[in-house]
Formats: structure tokens, C-alpha cells, sequence
């Protein structure tokens, strides 16, 4: 039997480009927040000490952009009052609600409670700001079992945060290409490539020459490279395989369009590229491989959202999708991107710079010694 | 047909004179000719009768200001080819105002409810428009409307049942394709139709259980149809085509 669709509706992408962005953003702020706590929870803060701070700015930056991105999704922001006055909570959205603000705040706090003895030794010193950082700093005694306890408090909700973005996509039966349990863990493994991608851009740019932070922000985004491979071989094989039916649609609903082939492949030589960078050690690339594990974070969402809302529940095909020009395309991802930018300039010129690198262990962007 | 109609104007309009006095609301609540009887209200759509003249898909548009590029029902139509033979196939989509509707668990705000008539609906005052229902169904029957920036769908017509009148789609069915009635009522022609067994719903492996049910459906229609896509979209994807 064949047959040819006449007449049907074509349905909008009703997740702009802002949710793409917000789980971009949110994803990354997670991982680096994550990234960050072995150096200043852990003690392992010799010769990695710009990575830790690095990985803070970046967590901060996305962190606080993130819930604008969702905000603007919301096509009214002054709903989002709603959630909190009636919730559902058989909703993992309406659960996410709560987890935003305990993460960004306790993020907030964390930060603040590890930056006090930068901030202190600030207001030591001399110059027109050393009042506000002494006020900021709140005294000059560290205080580490504070920071472990909002290092804690934070951690708790990065976890949520990931099982939440995860979850609320994966529990849409409606779409088999979001219903699989591999999408929670693609989104965390490839957030971390985009956090490690993020740490190594930041160091570029403000020329932090630590080659013990490059390693070890390689390191980060080597692994998390590895496992979405990993992840992406494993949700391919089952669902070419038929070991589960929902597995099974999804690679159908994709497979026979050229579009979604041509994606795929891109998609892998995204990932499999900075894995070859990384083994190869080429010499001053590490901003080349930072943008390229930013792309391979943000592409994946954005084909899991938008690409998968393109693919119809009922009819044959696949839906337009032209990107606007206006804030629910194009002005929406730069807009997003500019107010990053601000608040990372804003947060790299108050918060102190990072301590200087104290040995030089071998990079994982250049020859070793 | 017309026993249908009357038979259904007869139970639902005395039970609703009070309603039919009553201002309409933007808010669909729950019906105020709420009575004793329980009701659970549902479609039949005989597919043999559906001449895909869309009648119903215009009605539906104009009785609810749907805003343009924009459905709450519209008849799929195909051509199917098998062997030698050609044929047209109607396939009018709609809610389906499921018994257990995926749509309502993922509402972050409870906006969209059963009512106890099982008619799906939005509360608009309450909906943040966050389309994650959008996502959640799994007959792409909601859309976000850009009047209003909220969850859309069909209603079954929920003021007009509250006026003791029948669905627009329904009352303009040019082949009576439309049947529509309450299931708890044994005599009604869709208890009658449901309970020959012969009705199909879309998707059943989901367990969603639909509430509009199919005469005459074939089985390969029922889920993700595979075949050629369709030859017509909205004017506003044309437009944009244009402009690329």
C-alpha cells in the first residue's frame, strides 16, 4: 500500500530556540559547577587553580543567563509567578521550578563562600573598590566547612538539574525520538564537553597561560566526549536492532530523510574531531577545541528540540522549520549570547583573577615534555 | 443521524436551560448544568462518510476564533494506492480527549484538566503557555495560540454542549461523519456504535484511550502515517519558503 498526503496540517516548533538555549546554558553552568569542585572542595587546588576558578565564571555566567532564556520561552515572563502559586507536581517542569532557583542561589552562594579570601585580600590592598570587597567578603577567615556545605547544598541541585532536564524531555511518549533513557545521560555527557569546551575558550580569551587547567579541562571534555560516543553508539544500536519499539520508531521517523543522515554525520564528526585534537595534542588549538565542544554541546539540543519537533506525531514527512529572524530565532540566540557576554565580562572584571599556575605539568593540547 | 441530534439535544437541553442563560466565559469551567447524571461525553467518526469537504474544519474555526494557520480540527486526506486500486481516505483529527490524556500530568501549573464529562480542556487564566501539553500529545492536536500566547485545542465545544447545542464541527458535518453523544447513556448512537466493537481509536498502543473513535479506520492509518508528504501548508510556511 502506498500512500500520499493530500491535506494535513503542518504543526509549529512550539520550543523556540530559547529552550535550546536555556538547556544549553543550564547544562554547561552544571558541569562546570561540577568541574569546579575539586579544586576548591576537594584540596586538589595545586597547579589547577585558574581550571577551578575558570570553571566557577563559566558556571556563574550560564547559570544566571540560563532562567532568562527560560523566561523568554514562557512568551510572557510575568507567568512565571504561576509555577510557584500552582503547581502541579506531576510535572517535572513544575519541579524544575524549584530546582532553578535552589541552584542558582546555592550557585550563587558557593561561589561567594570560596571567592571570600580573594575577595579579602582585595580589600586589603589599596584602591577605590577595597570597601565594597571587604564588605563583600564578610571578614577574611576562610571558612571551609561553609563552602563544603553550599558546595553540598549546590551539588544536590546540580544533580536535579540534570535529572530534571532530562526527565522532563524524556517522559514525552509522544515524540520516540525524546522518549529514551539514554537522552537524560546525552544531555549531562555532553554538557560536560560543552564545559570543558567553555573553560578551555575562557582561557584563551583572557589569556590565562596555565597548562595545568588545559589538561585538565581536556581531561574533563576527553571522558565526556568518550561517553556521548559511547551513549550515541549505544541508542543507535537499539533501536536498529529492535530491542525496544520506542527506539525502533525514532530511528525510523529519521532514517530515510537526508536531512536527519546528513545531521547524523555531522553530529559525529563534531564529536570525533576534538577527541582526535585532544589524543593528538596539536600545539595552540586549545580555543578550537573549546569551540568545537561547545558545538557539539549546543547542536545536540538543538537537533533533539528543534529537529525533533519537525518530525510529525501523526503525519507522513517531515515539518518546515525556517529559523525567524526576530526574538524567536535568530535575535533570540544572540540575544541570549550577548547578555552571556555581558555577564561574563561583568563577572571576570569584579571577581579576582585566578592564582598563578604553580607548576607546569604537561598539556593536553601540546607535545609533553 | 437526526435521531442522533435530537435524541442528544433532547437529554442535554433540558439539562442545560439554566446554563443557556448564563454569560459565556473565556474560562472554560466546569459545566454549570452539572447534574446528578454523570455524562462522558465522546465521537464517532464514521470514516466512509467523510467527503473531506473540511466544512467541519471552517466551522470549527469560525465558532472559536481560531487565529489563522491554526487548527483544532482538520480532515487529513490521502490517496491510497493499493495494486490497482486508488482511493481517497478522510481521517478528521481532532482531541481525543483521552482517559488518561498525557497532556494533563505534564501542566506545570494544573492549567489543563479533565472535566468530569471527560472533556479535556485549558484554563486560560491559569496556562503559562510553556507547550510542554503541546509536546505531550501525541495526536498534535494542541497548538499554541498566537492571539493569545496560550495552550489550544478542542473543546468538544464545551460552550455550546453548556448551551445544549452540538459541537460546530458536528452540527456542519455535510455527511453526518460526525456522530457525537454521551457514553454513559446506553441508547445513545455512540454507546450503541462503541459498544458494536467495530470502533478504532488513533494510537492505541500508547494507552492513552482516546475518546473519538473510528468506523470503517484502517489499521496503517492509525498511527504515524508513512507516506508521501503532504502537498499543502499553511500559508505562512509557503510565505517564508518564498522569502528564503
Amino acid at each position: 500500500m502506498s500512500v500520499l498526503e493530500v491535506v494535513n496540517v503542518s504543526r509549529e516548533v512550539s520550543w523556540l530556540p530559547w529552550a535550546v538555549q536555556y538547556f544549553f546554558l543550564i547544562g554547561i553552568s552544571v558541569a562546570c559547577f561540577v568541574m569546579s569542585l575539586p579544586g576548591y572542595v576537594f584540596g586538589r587546588n595545586a597547579g589547577s587553580g585558574s581550571f577551578a576558578r575558570l570553571a566557577l565564571i563559566g558556571a556563574l555566567a550560564c547559570g544566571l543567563v540560563a532562567p532568562v532564556a527560560l523566561l523568554a520561552d514562557l512568551h510572557q515572563p510575568g507567568r512565571f509567578w504561576r509555577f510557584y502559586a500552582h503547581p502541579n507536581l506531576s510535572s517535572w517542569m513544575a519541579w524544575g521550578s524549584f530546582f532553578i532557583p535552589a541552584y542558582v542561589g546555592g550557585l550563587l552562594a558557593y561561589a561567594w563562600s570560596v571567592l571570600r579570601p580573594d575577595f579579602a585580600a582585595v580589600g586589603r590592598a589599596p584602591g577605590a573598590m577595597a570597601a565594597l570587597y571587604r564588605v563583600i567578603a564578610c571578614g577574611d577567615r576562610p571558612s571551609p566547612r561553609l563552602v563544603r556545605v553550599l558546595a553540598a547544598w549546590t551539588a544536590v541541585f546540580a544533580v536535579l538539574m540534570l535529572l530534571y532536564t532530562g526527565m522532563e524531555v524524556m517522559v514525552v511518549r509522544a515524540r520516540p525520538l525524546w522518549n529514551t533513557p539514554f537522552l537524560p545521560l546525552q544531555f549531562a555527557a555532553t554538557a560536560f564537553v560543552g564545559a570543558g569546551g567553555l573553560v578551555l575558550l575562557l582561557q584563551t580569551v583572557l589569556r590565562i597561560p596555565d597548562a595545568r587547567a588545559e589538561h585538565t579541562a581536556g581531561r574533563w571534555m576527553l571522558v565526556a566526549l568518550l561517553a556521548t560516543v559511547v551513549l550515541g553508539t549505544a541508542w543507535f544500536l537499539t533501536g536498529a536492532f529492535g530491542l525496544d519499539r520506542s527506539h525502533s520508531q525514532a530511528l525510523a521517523s529519521v532514517s530515510h530523510h537526508e536531512a536527519w543522515k546528513f545531521t547524523a554525520l555531522w553530529l559525529g564528526a563534531a564529536t570525533l574531531l576534538p577527541i582526535a585534537l585532544l589524543w593528538f595534542r596539536p600545539i595552540g588549538l586549545g580555543w578550537l577545541v573549546g569551540l568545537l565542544g561547545l558545538h557539539v554541546a549546543w547542536m545536540l539540543r538543538w537537533t533533539v528540540f528543534i529537529g525533533g519537533q519537525t518530525i510529525p506525531k501523526t503525519g507522513a514527512g517531515l515539518y518546515a522549520y525556517h529559523l525567524p529572524l526576530g526574538h524567536d530565532g535568530l535575535l533570540g540566540i544572540a540575544g541570549t549570547l550577548g547578555l552571556w557576554l555581558f555577564v561574563a565580562i561583568v563577572l571576570t572584571t569584579l571577581i579576582p583573577a585566578p592564582p598563578a599556575p604553580s607548576s607546569h605539568a604537561p598539556s593536553a593540547l601540546r607535545p609533553a615534555a | 443521524m437526526a435521531d442522533t441530534r435530537r435524541d442528544f439535544l433532547e437529554k442535554l437541553g433540558i439539562l442545560s436551560v439554566g446554563a443557556a442563560a448564563a454569560p459565556a466565559t473565556a474560562r472554560a469551567a466546569p459545566s454549570p448544568a452539572a447534574s446528578p447524571k454523570k455524562h462522558r461525553y465522546a465521537m464517532v467518526v464514521d470514516i466512509a462518510k467523510c467527503i473531506g469537504c473540511q466544512a467541519c474544519t471552517v466551522s470549527c474555526i469560525f465558532e472559536n476564533a481560531v487565529p489563522p494557520d491554526s487548527f483544532r480540527t482538520i480532515v487529513s486526506t490521502y490517496e491510497v494506492q493499493e495494486g490497482e486500486r486508488a482511493a481517497m481516505v478522510m481521517l478528521p483529527r481532532l482531541c481525543n480527549h483521552c482517559a488518561e490524556a498525557p497532556c494533563i500530568p505534564v501542566c506545570p501549573v494544573g492549567a489543563t484538566y479533565q472535566r468530569p464529562d471527560g472533556v479535556v480542556v485549558v484554563d486560560a487564566d491559569q496556562c503559562v503557555g510553556c507547550a510542554y501539553c503541546v509536546q505531550a500529545c501525541p495526536y498534535d492536536a494542541r497548538f499554541i495560540n498566537h492571539a493569545t500566547q496560550k495552550a489550544d485545542k478542542c473543546t468538544f465545544c464545551a460552550h455550546r454542549l453548556e448551551a445544549g447545542l452540538l459541537p460546530a464541527c458536528v452540527e456542519s458535518c455535510v455527511g453526518g461523519a460526525r456522530i457525537f453523544g454521551d457514553l454513559e447513556d446506553p441508547g445513545s448512537t455512540v454507546a450503541r456504535l462503541v459498544a458494536n466493537g467495530d470502533a478504532k481509536v488513533l494510537k492505541p498502543e500508547l494507552g492513552t484511550k482516546p475518546h473519538v473513535f473510528y468506523l470503517g479506520l484502517d489499521e496503517r492509518l492509525t498511527g504515524k502515517v508513512e507516506g508521501e508528504p503532504t502537498l499543502w501548508r499553511p500559508q505562512s510556511d509557503h510565505a517564508q519558503e518564498t522569502r528564503a
